[in-house]
């Protein structure tokens, strides 16, 4: 018997029979033993899953498409990143004496952290999506993550699963000693593009300093780079995605056709990241197109709830995610409105001045009638969009409960943007007003 | 009015380009024509020639690329400064104007050195984070201003500081003061960005880049009920009476 493992798996039990249970199983395990994260015997196959976006929905597309293996396989997949989340998980599926009741684990950690965690979760593989300016309050500057990363990947001799396409996470590739690292990368296609306004870190060659040279982006500075000097971007990925058929959602690697699960170029990266994960663990690739198919997103990303008229909504943290969800939006040709909720609270980030490096100009067109500011941050978010000329559009709501029952009343199409803690929420506020 | 936005692509840490998209618009809305040029490393142009030097935040990378091209224009910036030209110096920029900055291993980087403030790094871990609210004296005017604070370097020798800090932290740890300021600078750590909440500054900025071409100058005055409101919701929060 092992106190800690077996108290965590009853109020485990006791919680989910009362509808709770979350992170709160690892918070008393962390609480009995603050050393059990390094007494877990971990399987054969570890895979850590980091980066700035797309982690949540990466790992498990990963963990699915292994399951179709026929391995076991265990991973977060509420995106419960941090310590107690990641114990959560572990105690859950340890056996008395800390070892793992799978064959895989696949597990996301937050990219500010993932560096604590090598010595405690044994990764055979890292996987890593992207790194792009996020809040700067709580992550510092990107630099630093980049760096605290680096000094553990150098000596790590696992897999490294990498972004070819991301000068930033490339870097990770340059400087590893002893890793076999395999990169992704997605050719040119109908989004890709010569110049960019949306591109911030990431401009220069980390070897010489020069600017690099792009024959494409794809979105952000995701795209084909190279050192003018020949230092830095020439890739030889593992794999690589020939195209990708935005009208029918699909994409080809490897003369086989695979079905995206959203139509957006960066949903085609997290399968890319996918597909390599499954060759590089000698498994097939094509399992993964069933997983791709039918998968349904995380709470809150592209969910859409029945009002008066459709309502989706998506989350919204950085500028870099920001900018994708409103190429969306504005794909959207028929009339609609948009909400925008702005919150400052811990998980959102202090402090707000991102929303001033975020392309909300796109919002300037005639089908959108009606932009609802809501949140702690209303009222910055309604005077960003005064700085676009979209004044007349705007109307601050900083009851969420308000905002949303207006959206409903307009019997308008709509979209609704939320930060991280707002996000819960608002789904709570728009479940309750569905039509059934 | 003509701006000189510098290292418009490095020195672009959140936000800052709300600076100039503020200044842009409060002055097209009063029928005053904004030019705005970007300048980076190696790019020619007479700093003489604007009525507004711009230089913004930028990551520790990025603050060191730029450096060795802007002491090039040190000689430049000076001759600007004596014919009138007025600065806009955020976080990066405002450590660079000053003496020098001594790293975390000791190193003393040597600034611009075109005012006696110098800035010390703290260790990594400690770092001035989060909303400011300022009383601001500037040009016979005190208003209350917020912003966002976001600076691990500790600004000392400031003779001349853009305000007193009712909210937050200021040039050094709970040091009572933020920026610096003169008749023709103002420099600060404030993000938000600084201008679109305070559009009092904003018009300071505006009236003093004009006067390097003209004098009485008088602004009109516009509907800052959305700006007023913004800075309201934070004096609220931090309990800054308005």
């Amino acid at each position: 018997m092992n106190p800690t493992i077996t108290f965590v798996k009853i109020a485990h039990q006791i919680l989910s029979k009362f509808g709770r249970g979350g992170s709160l199983p690892g918070q008393i395990a962390l609480k009995m033993d603050k050393n059990i994260l390094s007494k877990f015997k971990m399987p054969k196959e570890v895979i850590l899953v980091t980066g700035t976006n797309g982690k949540t929905t990466t790992s498990n597309l990963i963990a699915e498409a292994l399951r179709k293996t026929g391995k076991k396989v265990i991973n977060n997949h509420r995106g419960d990143n941090l310590n107690v989340g990641i114990t959560t998980l572990l105690a859950l599926n340890a056996k008395s004496d800390y070892t793992i009741d799978a064959d895989i684990a696949v597990i996301e950690v937050d990219e500010l952290t993932v560096y604590r965690q090598f010595k405690n979760l044994h990764p055979t593989t890292l996987v890593v999506t992207n790194f792009f300016r996020d809040q700067l309050d709580r992550a510092g500057e990107m630099e630093t993550i980049i760096r605290r990363i680096m000094e553990v990947t150098e000596d790590f001799e696992g897999r490294l699963i990498l972004n070819g396409d991301d000068p930033n996470v490339l870097r990770i590739a340059e400087n590893a000693k002893k890793a076999k690292v395999a990169l992704y990368s997605v050719g040119k296609n109908a989004v890709s593009v010569k110049e960019t306004d949306e591109a911030s870190e990431g401009k220069f060659c980390p070897i010489c300093g020069q600017p690099l040279h792009y024959e494409y982006y794809q979105y952000s500075h995701i795209g084909r780079f190279e050192c003018p000097n020949d230092h830095y971007g020439k890739i030889n990925p593992s794999v690589y995605i020939d195209s990708i058929d935005y009208d029918n959602a699909t994409f080809t690697y490897n003369n086989h056709t695979y079905h995206s699960y959203i139509n957006a170029i960066y949903t085609i990266y997290n399968c890319a990241a996918v597909l390599t994960v499954m060759k590089e663990l000698g498994y097939d690739p094509t399992l993964a197109d069933d997983v791709f198919q039918h998968y349904v997103l995380k709470e809150g990303r592209h969910e859409t709830f029945m009002l008066s008229k459709p309502c989706e909504i998506n989350l919204f943290k950085n500028p870099t995610g920001a900018n994708e969800v409103m190429k969306e939006i504005v794909k959207y040709k028929g009339d609609n409105n948009v909400c925008i909720l702005l919150n400052d609270n811990d998980q959102d980030g202090h402090d707000v001045s991102w929303i001033w490096d975020a392309h909300f100009e796109r919002l300037n067109i005639p089908q959108i009638k009606h932009i609802v500011c809501s949140g702690t941050r209303a009222y910055d978010m309604a005077l960003r969009l005064k700085y676009e000329s979209l004044e007349d559009k705007v109307i601050v709501k900083e009851d969420p409960k308000e905002a949303i029952q207006w959206l409903d009343e307009q019997n308008l199409d709509s979209f609704v943007l939320a930060t991280y803690t707002a996000l819960h929420s608002t789904r709570a506020l728009l479940k309750k007003r569905e039509r059934k | 009015m003509k701006i000189l936005w510098m290292y418009h692509n490095l020195m672009d840490l959140y936000g800052d380009k709300g600076n100039i998209m503020v200044l842009k618009t409060r002055c097209e809305k009063r029928g005053i024509p904004c030019e705005i040029t970007t300048c980076t490393i190696g790019d020619q142009v007479d700093i003489d020639d604007y009525d507004l030097f711009f230089l913004g935040g930028g990551a520790d990378h990025e603050q060191s690329l730029i450096f060795e091209d802007l002491l090039k224009r040190k000689e430049n910036i000076l001759k600007a400064y004596e014919n009138k030209t007025s600065f806009l110096l955020i976080c990066g920029g405002y450590q660079l104007f000053g003496a020098y900055y001594l790293d975390q291993d000791g190193n003393k980087i040597e600034g611009l050195n075109i005012f006696p403030y110098y800035t010390e790094s703290s260790d990594r871990d400690h770092r001035c984070i989060g909303n400011i609210a300022l009383e601001v004296s500037i040009d016979q005017e005190t208003f209350k201003a917020v912003g966002f604070e976001n600076h691990g370097g500790q600004t000392k020798n400031v003779a001349t500081p853009l305000g007193k800090v009712l909210y937050g932290h200021g040039n050094t740890f709970d040091g009572g003061y933020e920026g610096f300021v003169n008749e023709q600078v103002i420099a600060t750590y404030m993000h938000g960005p600084l201008l679109p909440k305070n559009p009092r500054i904003a018009d300071i900025v505006i009236k003093r880049a004009l006067a390097k071409r003209s004098s009485d100058i008088t602004l009109e005055p516009l509907d800052d009920t959305l700006e007023l409101k913004a800075q309201e919701v934070m004096l609220k929060r931090l309990k800054v009476s308005i």
